[in-house]
């Protein structure tokens, strides 16, 4: 049953991102500026903006645009979107699907780490606070998220910048995934923490962990509060409801009634986190800006500000489907966690 | 120490860190290594493609492809060499002649100089460097654009048509002539003396032919693909080691480099966006030189220990552009109003911590051929208020009509280095009257409206430098009327000075065309086409062990001087 429903939503999925990429393609088409200017810049003699106009298609009417962009009756002699081409970006002239799978890692890397440490943080705590309502636990987490939530990711980063690297000196500077004077591993997945361990670099490994160590910490201390809290307000409820109650007077040992009340709590934290990382994959950006980490966030800025029109589609493509995607898996996480859904 | 174990313990982290500072503060190889920190590195190595603007790409193309000639070294001021602009020096080329009667200038080539692919520089190089930037293939072609402004013969817009006869033109002809392995000679339309000045520019470097026909494909016969992504293969100080854009550029010296192997072996030129973030990797030590910081973060290393602040004045400006075409800034009356009501002391103060002076002129005053001209600008609100009711606006009555004209627009992006002068201009005008609004907008749609739209009518620019040193071609960029002026971003148009400038162009003898230059300054300050702010200094934050630090009009920072 599972499968169909899979395949459905995959279905379904495709169809959105033919939404999403005809909605893209003539909203920045909306955008107030035109690309050309970025480009042929103090050069901007008439001849030399139609040459560059050309050069990048916008000379075409928009119809035969939106043709050369889908691959579909397209007179530019290249491959379109349902080819799997996303064309080429007109800030660096490299093609659009290189250049995101470099950035996309980047940013899953750091959000992958830290939505799990801060799943893996925020469970005990969360729980411990609903038990003993109260209590230091549910202290902690009170005064946690009233500070992390006080001012933005960026600000926190910056200060934790400040104190662990300038002052403290026990981060490294924020310069990217890795210490500069160590020669970049070969990309093989992206993720620099696996692909340094795949080539046997112990010491790139240690050093990119210790380049993720801030960025990281940013994100857990910025969004464990919200996941604590859901967890607490879940757990809560679930001691309090009948089941709990039943099994309670049931004389079932105390640890088995958390066991109950936490996969009652579960099912709600698990979709936050799902909504963190489709939300972070673009909202990381002032964690990537910060710790230079060129992820797909500064990747989307930099193209937008560019006007550069394949990299904005080609970005807001692949967020689009990595999102549907965390929901489809969310929804499987569901069917396994909750018995009543059935699909 | 007691707060750092602290704060570690506390959270639960101090084993890994302890483990994790050691490994990452590994010692640095025995060969000598720059690090660079800028806003940006290249985004491509192709000149003639879509980062030709973009200044961390330029300072790929300085630094990898060598030009013809160079400017010969000037003074030093302060530990910063500045160069000579009235003298010129052999780079790639030796010497050159220039005959009056043919117009032909020639170029004797060096002998045995080797590319970083180890291939031998001759005059092949030159001519497929020309043949490339005539054949227009290039998304934005600033090849053919300086090989026009200098009057090269047959580098003219009838190339850019559609028909057959002009794509048969596109081809290079005997306007740039092999004579033999180690001479060219190179033939103008017209006597103009921007041919040496233009060489200097990093649209008219010079490509290893021989490595770039390598990588070219039919459907990329001039192998833009390969340097936009992969290598500029030239006969530079520094060859490409690694590079991922929009992360790091490394590039290691060139051994085979004419001039000598340069002192540091390897330059690691990484991007670091934050301008906080460089000023605290520097004040740790890691960093050796850092871009792009704004005055305040200047200011605030003067005291730094162990830094040391480079740097002088140049071509960097700021200037507010009043476009023509937008009322009420047609009337001239307007515009003096709006030069006398600039604090430009106050700018000087309080934007630039006093490294800056007021500009007065249109052209930067360290360029040969500037002169301080006789109408002059200073803060004087009785003058301006005196100004406002001679336009016909006693105390800014009737503005309120031209709200849209007064949005004072400039790049966003640039917070830092223009709010402060956005915010007192906007005070000081406001006191007299005149109604002005704050428009930061992003670059690229501000270069939209401020080159192509040409519908900018108020705005703060500090972004624009003319690179070729010469007055000529900083009229002809921004102050002659199209279609011989190529970027008149406010709409000028003056007969007077399109005739001197026409003068000036193709006038043989130095002190004449200087002359004409003169005049024509006087002209542009007249009629306030721009109205100059400050000429601030170019400034780069460093080690101070480092030394050697050169500064070009491009800006771009030149690694192959810089020593310890």
């Amino acid at each position: 049953m599972i499968g169909r429903f899979v395949l459905k939503r995959l279905g379904i999925a495709f169809l959105q991102l033919i939404g999403v990429a005809l909605v893209v393609f003539f909203m920045i088409r909306m955008l107030p500026a035109d690309p050309v200017a970025r480009l042929v810049g103090m050069n901007a003699s008439k001849d030399a903006y139609e040459q560059s106009a050309r050069a990048l298609g916008v000379d075409q009417p928009l119809w035969q645009q939106l043709a050369n962009f889908l691959g579909v009756f397209s007179n530019s002699g290249q491959k379109g979107l349902l080819q799997g081409n996303l064309g080429v970006s007109w800030v660096t002239n490299t093609p659009v699907l290189t250049e995101i799978r470099d950035v996309l890692p980047v940013t899953l890397e750091i959000v992958t780490y830290s939505l799990l440490l801060a799943f893996l943080i925020a469970l005990p705590l969360g729980l411990a606070s609903a038990r003993k309502p109260g209590g230091i636990a549910d202290r902690i987490t009170l005064i946690w998220g009233m500070f992390a939530g006080a001012q933005p990711d960026f600000w926190w980063g910056l200060l934790f910048v400040f104190v662990f690297y300038f002052l403290l000196n026990v981060a490294p500077p924020p310069m990217g995934r890795i210490d500069p004077l160590l020669a970049t591993p070969q990309a093989i997945t992206g993720f620099m923490t696996i692909d340094t361990l795949l080539q046997g670099r112990f010491d790139a490994f240690l050093s990119a962990l210790h380049h993720l160590m801030l960025p990281v910490l940013t994100l857990v201390y910025v969004v464990s509060g919200a996941i604590v809290k859901m967890v607490r307000t879940n757990t809560l409820r679930a001691l309090q409801s009948d089941y709990i109650l039943y099994a309670r007077a049931s004389g079932l040992p105390e640890a088995q009634v958390a066991r109950y009340a936490l996969r009652a709590a579960l099912t709600p934290a698990i979709t936050l986190v799902g909504i963190f990382y489709s939300v972070l994959l673009s909202a990381a950006v002032t964690i990537e800006v910060v710790f230079t980490m060129g992820g797909i966030g500064q990747y989307a800025v930099r193209s937008i500000l560019a006007f550069d029109y394949p990299a904005i589609q080609g970005v807001v493509l692949v967020v689009a489907f990595v999102s549907l995607m965390i929901y489809l898996l969310l929804d499987i996480v569901h069917a396994y966690l909750d018995p009543r859904i059935r699909y | 120490m007691r707060t750092r174990a602290a704060l570690t313990v506390k959270l639960g982290f101090a084993p890994l860190l302890a483990a994790l500072s050691i490994a990452a503060t590994e010692p640095a190889a025995a060969q000598k290594t720059l690090l660079v920190l800028g806003e940006s590195v290249p985004a491509s190595l192709d000149y003639d493609g879509p980062a030709g603007n973009h200044p961390a790409s330029q300072t790929g193309f300085h630094n990898l492809i060598e030009p013809l000639v160079d400017y010969a070294a000037g003074k030093v001021e302060d530990g910063t060499q500045l160069l000579d602009f009235t003298k010129f020096e052999g780079a790639l080329a030796e010497s050159w002649s220039f005959d009056q009667a043919t117009l032909t200038w020639t170029f004797k080539l060096r002998q045995g100089v080797k590319s970083c692919a180890g291939n031998t520089f001759t005059a092949d190089d030159v001519l497929y460097t020309y043949a490339r930037a005539k054949s227009l293939t290039g998304k934005a072609p600033i090849g053919y654009f300086l090989a026009s402004v200098a009057s090269v013969a047959n580098f003219t817009p009838a190339l850019f048509a559609k028909t057959p006869e002009a794509i048969e033109m596109r081809k290079l002809g005997d306007e740039v002539k092999k004579v033999d392995d180690y001479t060219v000679q190179i033939r103008q339309s017209a006597p103009n003396k921007l041919m040496l000045p233009v060489l200097t520019i990093f649209g008219a470097l010079t490509y290893d032919s021989k490595e770039m026909k390598a990588h070219a494909t039919t459907e990329d016969p001039w192998s833009h693909d390969y340097t936009n992504n992969v290598n500029a293969p030239s006969f530079g100080p520094y060859c490409l080691e690694s590079w991922k854009k929009d992360e790091e550029f490394v590039a290691k010296a060139n051994p085979n480099y004419y001039r000598g192997k340069p002192y540091f072996d390897r330059v690691i030129y990484r991007k670091v966006p934050q301008s906080a973030n460089r000023l605290a990797i520097l004040r740790t030590g890691q960093a050796s030189i850092v871009e792009s910081l704004t005055p305040r973060e200047i200011e605030s290393l003067r005291k730094a220990p162990n830094i040391t602040i480079g740097g002088g004045y140049l071509n960097a400006t700021m200037f507010v552009l009043l476009n023509f075409k937008s009322k009420p800034f047609d009337n001239p009356a307007m515009r003096k109003a709006i030069a006398y009501a600039i604090p430009y002391q106050d700018v000087i103060k309080t934007s630039y911590f006093g490294e800056a002076k007021q500009w007065e002129g249109l052209v930067p005053s360290a360029y040969p051929g500037y002169v301080k001209t006789k109408s002059q600008y200073s803060y004087d609100p009785a003058k301006a208020k005196q100004l406002l009711a001679e336009a016909g606006y006693p105390d800014g009555k009737g503005l309120e009509a031209f709200a849209d004209a007064f949005k004072l627009s400039y790049v966003a992006e640039r917070e830092s280095n223009l709010g402060p002068t956005a915010t007192l201009m906007q005070t000081r005008l406001k006191a007299l009257g005149i109604p002005v609004q704050l428009d930061p907008q992003p670059a690229t749609q501000l270069a939209d409206r401020q080159l192509v739209k040409k519908d900018l009518p108020f705005s703060l620019y500090d972004q624009s430098k003319p690179v070729g040193v010469d007055p000529a071609y900083a009229m002809q960029l921004y102050f002659v009327t199209p279609p011989r002026g190529v970027n008149n971003m406010t709409n000028f148009s003056d007969a007077k000075l399109d005739e001197l400038f026409s003068k000036a162009q193709t006038e043989p003898d130095t002190s004449k065309r200087n002359e004409f230059l003169a005049e024509a300054q006087e002209v542009l300050m007249d009629k306030l086409p721009f109205v100059p702010v400050v000429e601030n200094k170019l400034q780069f934050a460093m080690q101070s062990k480092l030394k050697g630090l050169v500064l070009y009009p491009h800006q771009n920072l030149i690694w192959r001087h810089l020593h310890e």
